[in-house]
């Protein structure tokens, strides 16, 4: 497990939810609110990373990434520890 | 004050939209079948479910919506988008314009579904479902897909809900609050659940017709059995009959009657209907012998197809030619009341009656019934009845157009 392998999944999700996106390039440094992701489709998409990570994090911890890769790294720090 | 339909879309086991509609009505092809969308399965070891799922409605919402909108949304969206269109709406002012969704616990199959799929790993649940599920949520989709600022809210009225929503959409029109009222009678996504509790009620069809869906469905019939399930949707564009500006004008809503009878369950009361439909004609001036046509609520069920006989007895219906829908549709709960006016207007407007499929042996022969073929019929003054569990009749008055103001 590292950050990329997460940031993987988060852009699978985003592309899920959004199917909008398609065909437009989604990286480590893009926001999903940069994106046009709104916020429940950003919590819905946090929660299926969630999922598929084996995690259960209240999303109030999860508030203060400003990008995608930030919000990986958060997410490995929370399921090393 | 007459109030004229502008506008209609339809959504039903003869597929999508009005050409769809008006064609098959008329020709009556079979639609039943055995339930086979998923959250429909009948108990262990029982035949299945019998009744009539509609095609996937047109993809007309963005993909990021689609992919959250439930059936009943889904449909809903395109029985507005056809009204809208013919009614010509983006000329209306949005604020003047309403939308009253009839029906309640619309989205029960999807949310059954949804607890199964979730029941282990409730931690999981998508934010999206705190409003998905909502009957609200066809208020928000259809008013975040089209320019409709006025109002929106949902009605609830069991299988009375389409006439409710329209003699609502009437009031509203009346009153001043808006000068365009959109009802729409929802598609009702009954879950196993539902059927199973249904038809342990006595309302459903029972396994008498498990081996051959197409008899299944035979409103009026000595053979009935009780009412069969067929998914619909439809939406009628309302507005004051004498502000149309030339566009197509299906008919008139002369007389509306809605009344409470008593009941709690889904036992009929016909004095409960007699006084709907009295309330309808007398608001719109006429007497039961000006009623050429009546559209049944009419089931199929045996107690409320007899106490829905006694009602026509009671008022001297026996020269009016009777039809009922549901015998080609199936019963669509709370889309009943909007796809079945919808109905009587297609009727108004093609100038013929549609058949009633299944009525071999009519319970009363007495009556004018229509037959298995469609017939040439001019109708002028409709009487249509819808009713609902809990002890709501209503009754409206549905003219051809022009008879409003040739009344007054």
């Amino acid at each position: 497990m590292n950050s990329e392998h997460i940031v993987g999944i988060i852009i699978a999700e985003i592309r899920e939810t959004v199917p909008e996106l398609a065909g437009q390039p989604i990286g480590r440094d893009d926001s999903m609110a940069d994106l046009g992701v709104d916020s429940i489709e950003r919590s819905e998409i946090i929660l299926a990373a969630m999922e598929q990570l084996g995690l259960k994090i209240p999303m109030v911890q999860l508030h203060g990434p400003r990008n995608i890769g930030e919000l990986a790294d958060l997410l490995l720090t929370k399921s090393a520890g | 004050m007459t109030i004229a339909v502008i506008g209609i879309g339809v959504a039903s086991g003869l597929g999508h939209g009005k050409e769809a509609f008006g064609q098959g009505l008329f020709e009556a092809p079979n639609v039943f079948s055995h339930l086979k969308r998923d959250g429909r399965e009948p108990p262990g070891g029982e035949a299945p479910f019998i009744g009539v799922e509609i095609p996937e409605p047109p993809a007309l919402l963005p993909p990021r919506m689609a992919r959250t909108a439930s059936l009943c949304s889904r449909a809903a969206i395109s029985v507005l988008d056809e009204a809208w269109n013919e009614a010509g709406l983006e000329r209306v002012e949005p604020e003047r314009i309403g939308l009253i969704v009839g029906g309640s616990n619309l989205m029960a199959r999807e949310q059954a579904i949804a607890l199964r799929d979730y029941s282990g790993r409730l931690a999981y649940v998508p934010p999206r479902h705190g409003h998905m599920f909502l009957d609200t949520d066809i208020c928000g989709l259809c008013t975040a897909t089209y320019p409709i600022r006025g109002f929106a809210c949902s009605v609830g009225a069991a299988s009375a809900s389409g006439s409710v929503a329209i003699i609502q959409a009437m009031e509203a029109v009346r009153s001043g609050r808006v000068d365009v009222c959109i009802a729409l009678g929802a598609l009702q996504d009954l879950s196993a659940h539902d059927l199973q509790a249904m038809r342990a009620m006595g309302a459903m069809g029972s396994t008498r017709f498990a081996g051959s869906p197409a008899d299944a469905c035979r409103p009026m019939d000595a053979d009935h059995d009780g009412f069969i399930y067929g998914e619909a949707c439809a939406a009628l564009v309302l507005c004051r009959a004498d502000s149309v500006a030339g566009g197509k004008v299906y008919g008139e809503i002369l007389g509306a009657g809605h009344v409470a009878d008593g009941s709690r369950g889904p036992e009929p009361s016909s004095a409960g209907q007699v006084r709907a439909a009295n309330l309808a004609l007398a608001e719109a001036g006429l007497s039961v012998a000006d009623i050429d046509t009546v559209n049944g609520h009419a089931t199929g069920t045996p107690t409320g197809d007899d106490t829905e006989l006694e009602t026509y007895r009671t008022l001297g219906l026996e020269h009016a030619r009777i039809n009922a829908t549901k015998s080609i549709l199936g019963h669509g709960l709370s889309a009943a009341g909007a796809v079945e006016v919808a109905a009587v207007l297609i009727q108004i407007e093609q100038g013929r009656l549609h058949p009633n499929r299944n009525l071999a042996t009519p319970l009363d022969p007495r009556f004018n019934w229509v037959g298995a073929t469609p017939e040439a019929h001019a109708i002028r003054h409709a009487l249509k009845f819808s009713f609902g569990f809990g002890g709501v009749d209503t009754a409206l008055v549905i003219g051809a157009p022009g008879t409003g103001r040739r009344q007054r």
